[in-house]
């Protein structure tokens, strides 16, 4: 029973930290607090119910296949959203970040709206992924296990490119010290949006993943943001691996509340919050420099 | 700042407005239709606005009420209470609106339902089940053609005590008014229908939380032979999803809400047995009469998809609202009442329902049935649905009069 909701935490977690990771990942280098992340983890979801019956439906190579190319289409969305619009705000007052970002998850929303309509959709989970494995008296569900291993790869990924190749330098650096990074010669406009479709990547992957283990509709951008900027904010804003750790703390505290305190699961989770903020005001990431 | 040419051209348009108000004054009978097209409520809304949409041009195509044309006038709620009030205010003051009617969610029906109190304006409830409006904030303007939240969760309890060989059951819910009524409500008439019953300690489901799998392994960890449900929309696909993944049907029954909109969004994804619906008009379980068939072709005509429980509500409602204003003679609230409260309604839901006076709830039918996949229709409907009368299932006049007491 405990193993099985702990899958269940760590599952929810792993989802978490995959949305959290592109808003801090965006946040760390450019400063920018992204509230339309929850809109493209929802468009990511959308493309793939779009995608899936199309490539080789039923198979896993072809669900994931969907949820890749459909994460590419959300980076590009991010890529044109960066040039067109966030590009002019870097730097000037929050609240222009605030209304643009907002304003994209109006405009997503709406367009989500038009196209596929009000109603709840149902991404199909591959053939083989459906149903329990069952060990003694427990069911563990078999699709959240592939979830949580194709967030680890996606995890792999980001910490073999951020540690060991030029553009995780690049990034290393821009996160660090931005002014110095430009006076060296960086060009910052390449980083920034390079970042921004990068973390929009990891939200439409996300949300692909996700897609047939729920319902797909247009109100998931707000679902999903609340929890995701609690994860970053216990994870430090700008950390990644604080993310990661934040996010499984997150996913693990709500589902063993659950099952121990079943009314105070989320409270835990803002106690949580709270702590952290409080210890962290005097610390490294919360001081006023930051 | 202001431009005089302006101002002119507004003035002529607003006179020219107010002409088209005048002359459509005392001939149109003005329908105040406020529901949640955007928001939570918005796949439901959609669909009773379809309903009564077409009830409304099928009544203009006859003459219209009392001769007079039926005029509908659409205000989205955005699924807020503040909202849903202020439009409904709006559609009183400027619009003087005949009747409210449309809301779909509990909260914007109640600020929906204190504003047609107050202006004493007749309000019927075609979405919304809240039992609040039939008890603490029913006025005698009000009346409720489905059947309430309470009165559904009743229906789920009879069903589940006729299964003799369930022993244990474990509820659960949303974490919120409705889902903390239901289970309650539930589990009340369970233990008086079978007292040898073990009814678990419910479980409670944040509402928008679409991960379901940290709620489904606490709750068979009870080992229930079947699980109540109050959940609905997003929150129930993703628990009738997810829960395959923990064996929910090998190893446990699901009764839950199952209305046409829900059955059609499960698609493959729906599990073949041991999965039960409570339902408020499944289209498919309804008395295929004359007027019955008339109404699935002039709606698939007209929406090109089968009618869900919320586009059959919306249609009875306004066919009843029209009935009673005949046999009234007037739209005039005084007039009207009497009409609704003594008349006897024929609809799609059933012949001779009546509406009762002290609380306003009409004797809808709940209906419960199993899962099943019929090849007629593109997606699962249910089967061996059982119908349960809405009178013996509606709380009596003397339980609303303590509840009432108590919440002054």
């Amino acid at each position: 029973m405990i193993w099985v909701q702990l899958v269940n935490g760590l599952m929810e977690g792993m989802m978490l930290f995959l949305i959290a990771s592109g808003l801090t990942l965006i946040f760390g280098v450019s400063r920018i607090v992204n509230f339309a992340h929850g809109s493209l983890y929802m468009l990511g979801a959308f493309f793939t119910y779009g995608l899936v019956p199309l490539i080789a439906p039923g198979t896993i190579a072809g669900f994931f296949a969907a949820v890749l190319l459909a994460g590419i289409g959300v980076a590009l969305v991010g890529l044109i959203f960066e040039i067109v619009a966030l590009r002019r705000v870097y730097g000037s007052a929050d609240l222009m970040q605030l209304i643009i970002t907002v304003a994209l998850v109006l405009v997503i929303r709406d367009v989500v709206r038009w196209i596929w309509g009000p109603n709840s959709l149902s991404v199909p989970m591959p053939d083989a992924l459906m149903g329990a494995l069952i060990i003694g008296d427990n069911f563990f569900p078999i699709f959240p296990f592939v979830i949580f291993g194709a967030g680890l790869v996606v995890m792999l990924v980001m910490v073999v490119v951020i540690r060991f190749t030029r553009a995780g330098i690049l990034l290393r650096a821009g996160t660090d010290d931005r002014g110095m990074a430009a006076l060296l010669g960086i060009n910052e406009k390449l980083i920034f949006t390079t970042v921004f479709a990068t973390g929009a990547l990891l939200a439409g992957i996300a949300g692909g993943l996700a897609a047939p283990y729920g319902d797909v509709n247009y109100l998931l951008d707000t679902t999903v943001i609340v929890t995701a900027f609690i994860v970053v904010v216990i994870g430090g804003l700008g950390n990644l691996f604080g993310a990661f750790a934040a996010a499984m703390l997150v996913g693990i505290t709500k589902a063993m509340g659950i099952l121990y305190f079943p009314r105070l699961s989320m409270v835990l989770i803002f106690l949580i919050m709270a702590a952290v903020l409080l210890a962290r005001s005097l610390g490294r990431q919360g001081g006023p420099s930051r | 700042m202001f431009d005089t040419t302006k101002m002119g051209i507004s003035a002529v348009a607003l006179c020219a407005a107010l002409a088209g108000a005048a002359f459509a004054e005392g001939d149109a009978i003005k329908i105040g239709y406020v529901t949640g097209l955007s928001g939570a409520c918005s796949s439901l809304s959609e669909d009773g606005l379809n309903g009564s949409k077409l009830a409304v041009d099928e009544l203009n195509a006859k003459g219209g009420i009392l001769g007079r044309e039926i005029e509908l006038i659409v205000r989205d709620s955005q699924t807020k209470p503040d909202e849903g009030g202020k439009q409904a205010r709006e559609l009183v003051a400027s619009e003087d609106v005949d009747v409210l009617t449309g809301v779909c969610s509990s909260a914007v029906l109640l600020a929906v339902q204190a504003v047609a109190a107050e202006a004493n304006v007749p309000h019927y409830a075609v979405i919304g089940s809240t039992q609040k409006a039939n008890v603490e904030a029913f006025r005698p303007n009000f009346w409720q053609i489905q059947a309430n939240a309470t009165m559904e969760a009743y229906a789920a309890a009879e069903f589940v005590a006729k299964n003799a060989d369930w022993k244990r059951i474990q509820p659960m819910g949303y974490d919120y008014e409705w889902g903390h009524t239901s289970v309650e409500s539930f589990a009340e008439r369970l233990k008086e229908l079978r007292p040898d019953i073990e009814i678990s300690n419910p479980i409670f489901i944040k509402l928008g939380d679409n991960n379901m799998g940290p709620y489904v392994a606490p709750a068979l960890s009870t080992k229930p032979d079947a699980i109540y449900a109050a959940i609905f929309g997003g929150g129930l696909v993703n628990l009738i999803k997810q829960g395959q993944g923990f064996g929910l049907f090998q190893r446990s029954n699901l009764v839950t809400l199952l209305t046409v909109d829900a059955l059609q969004s499960m698609g493959d994804a729906m599990p073949k047995e041991r999965l039960f619906g409570i339902a408020r008009a499944p289209f498919f379980a309804l008395e295929k009469d004359a007027a019955f068939e008339s109404f699935i072709d002039s709606y698939r005509t007209a929406y090109d998809e089968y009618p869900t429980d919320w586009a059959i509500n919306g249609y009875d409602g306004m066919m009843i609202y029209a009935a009673a204003v005949e046999a009234a003679g007037s739209t005039e609230t005084d007039a009207l009442m009497p009409e609704v409260y003594g008349g006897t309604f024929d609809g799609l839901r059933g012949k001779g329902l009546t509406v009762r006076a002290f609380d306003g709830q009409m004797d809808a039918p709940a209906y419960v049935g199993a899962i099943n996949f019929d090849p007629a229709f593109p997606f699962p409907t249910m089967k061996d649905v059982e119908v349960f009368a809405g009178g013996p299932l509606m709380w009596s006049e003397e339980k609303i009069q303590t509840l009432r007491d108590a919440a002054r």
